[in-house]
């Protein structure tokens, strides 16, 4: 079966600094990546990458069939409203819209909106009595579900965290986990930038990462 | 969801939106109430330039000689009712002696002649009667030459015949009618002894220089062996300074539109700081370029019709007070005006959220990292 994540070789120059060089890894549908390494090593690089925010400058990312390095900015903004559900270290929501709306933007992006589906996906992470309050209102733990039901919410093959309880409590952090845990049992691949051992004992693969090169794949300690 | 997100935009903009609609509403103001001046200014001045004299002249080929007078009878074939016609005073002039001194005399009627002229400055009254036999209007050079003041008493001669009148006023025009004594046309033709004869016909006729010229050829083929001629040295001057006022309100508005347009610019380019961080969330998520952009886009316009409605509705009043302040009356609204503020409203709010099109360049990895 073709992996649903191919990275080979992988280079990626900001000017004079290589930030990823000679990464290789594959990745099967229904996976749970965590990506670690030391700060600068190139975890968010590779990400972004992954998720079409950046081009890689050499090597080849194929992700569901299409090789990121070839597509057009077009193509880049149709392959994330479609393949990728993002959850960030700082939430990113748009601070003016409810979470209702926050959700909803994503399926605005993508096709149309749809504000009974938005209002489940947010029941699902345990927000249903928040539908119409402001990020601003929220704490972050529920700033944080909403991210998730956002990148849930389009149905994305690929689901990329960058740190996602990086600005959390523990008892947060333990929410969060337990709906990424849900997540991969349902099938979803998931791929998780973290710094934390125990987030990425919670993986089924260890990705590490030491001055932008793959240092070691490895099994979670368990 | 466009209108949704648009909404919550708007609101969560408002305080830089507020700054950029009182820009265009001002913007917008000042262009209504000059383009609302414009369109009612050439009608007001051609009615203020028929108060400044004559602009038609009807005499006989060779006015001036006794053999040269026309029939008072013209005066009814003029065409007086007209709607064009503001005022047709008939003139007989008459070499007449006060004491032994010459003077001339200009027959006329009172009525007309305060109508197309009422700029003079008049010390005393105006005669306002048109046959009025015992009073006339003296002119200040002659007034001075002859030692009369309004209510003095002179006694005018022409061969045997004579006349007693009492100066109701002394005029200034600054012209050749300061040397002059005005008594009503019966009085003149008395003592010329000349009964409905004229020497000529002033007329104010109102309109552009075409229909001015329409007129005075209409005029001249209903009056055989007159001639009728536009004084074009008056009409000359009056589109000049109508040119020059119409060229005046272009460029003020003009330099008010470009002051507009950079106010609404300082305004979108701060908002355009502020939002640079959603649009990198929003390009992350999949959100095209174009659909962003038709968002700012939807929202300068909005801005556009908001700032050009409220800024036409307070150019009507503002017209409305500088037409009462200029004119003495008050400019009417045109209901043309408001299209026309709209689409400047709306193309110079456009203008000036060009720096929301700069984030369309913006790229997400970089705002997403924080840079």
């Amino acid at each position: 079966m073709t992996p649903l994540v191919q990275v080979e070789n992988l280079e990626k120059r900001f000017d004079a600094v290589r930030a990823l060089h000679g990464v290789s890894f594959e990745v099967e549908a229904g996976e749970w990546i965590a990506i670690m390494g030391p700060s600068g090593s190139g975890k968010t690089t590779l990400i972004n990458i992954l998720g079409g925010l950046d081009h890689p400058t050499s090597g080849r990312v194929v992700v569901d069939g299409m090789e990121i390095g070839e597509l057009s900015e077009r193509e880049l903004t149709r392959y994330r409203s479609d393949k990728i559900g993002f959850v960030f270290q700082q939430f990113h929501l748009v601070p003016y819209l409810t979470a209702l709306e926050n959700v909803m933007l994503a399926q605005y992006f993508h096709s149309i909106t749809d504000e009974k589906e938005a209002a489940e996906a947010l029941r699902r992470v345990g927000l249903e009595d928040r539908l119409e309050h402001l990020p601003a209102q929220l704490s972050g733990g529920e700033q944080q579900r909403v991210a998730i039901a956002r990148a849930l919410i389009n149905h994305p093959k690929l689901i990329l965290a960058d740190e996602p309880t990086g600005n959390l409590d523990e008892e947060n952090e333990a929410t969060i986990l337990k709906l990424l845990h849900e997540l991969h049992s349902a099938g979803h691949t998931i791929l998780v930038v973290t710094h934390s051992q125990a987030i990425g004992n919670l993986a089924d693969r260890r990705v590490e990462l030491e001055h932008g090169r793959l240092a070691r794949i490895t099994l979670p300690v368990r | 969801m466009f209108w949704r997100i648009f909404r919550q935009l708007l609101r969560a903009s408002r305080g830089r939106l507020t700054v950029a609609l009182i820009a265009l509403s001002s913007g917008s103001a000042i262009s209504s109430a000059l383009l609302n001046i414009n369109l009612d200014a050439e009608q007001k001045l051609r009615h203020e330039f028929r108060t400044l004299g004559a602009n038609v002249v009807v005499a006989p080929p060779s006015a001036g000689s006794d053999a040269a007078l026309a029939d008072a009878s013209i005066m009814d074939r003029i065409g007086i009712g007209s709607p064009q016609m503001i005022a047709a005073a008939p003139y007989l002039y008459v070499a007449a002696n006060a004491g032994a001194q010459p003077v001339i005399l200009a027959g006329t009627w009172f009525d007309q002649v305060a109508k197309m002229n009422s700029w003079w400055k008049v010390d005393g009254a105006w005669v306002t009667s048109r046959d009025d036999s015992s009073h006339c209007l003296v002119g200040q050079a002659a007034a001075h030459q002859f030692g009369l003041a309004p209510g003095s008493h002179i006694e005018l001669r022409a061969g045997e015949r004579k006349v007693s009148l009492t100066a109701s006023g002394i005029i200034t025009a600054g012209s050749d009618e300061d040397t002059q004594i005005f008594t009503s046309l019966e009085v003149a033709q008395n003592l010329a002894g000349l009964p409905g004869r004229v020497s000529l016909v002033q007329l104010s006729v109102s309109g552009t220089p075409s229909e001015i010229d329409a007129f005075t050829s209409r005029l001249a083929g209903a009056l055989p062996g007159l001639d009728v001629r536009p004084v074009r040295k008056l009409a000359a001057a009056e589109g000049s300074i109508l040119g020059r006022i119409r060229g005046l309100i272009f460029w003020t508005i003009t330099l008010i539109l470009i002051l507009t347009t950079l106010g609404v610019l300082a305004s979108m380019a701060a908002l355009a700081m502020e939002r640079s961080r959603d649009v990198g969330l929003m390009k992350a998520l999949g959100g095209s370029v174009q659909r962003i952009m038709r968002l700012f886009l939807a929202e300068a316009a909005a801005l556009g019709v908001l700032g050009g409605t409220i800024g036409f509705a307070i150019g009507v009043v503002l017209a409305r007070w500088i037409g009462g302040r200029v004119f003495g009356v008050a400019i009417s609204p045109r209901l043309a005006v408001f299209p026309a503020t709209i689409i400047l409203a709306v193309g110079v709010a456009l203008l000036g959220a060009l720096p929301l099109r700069l984030l369309g360049r913006v790229r997400p990895a970089e705002i997403l990292r924080g840079e």
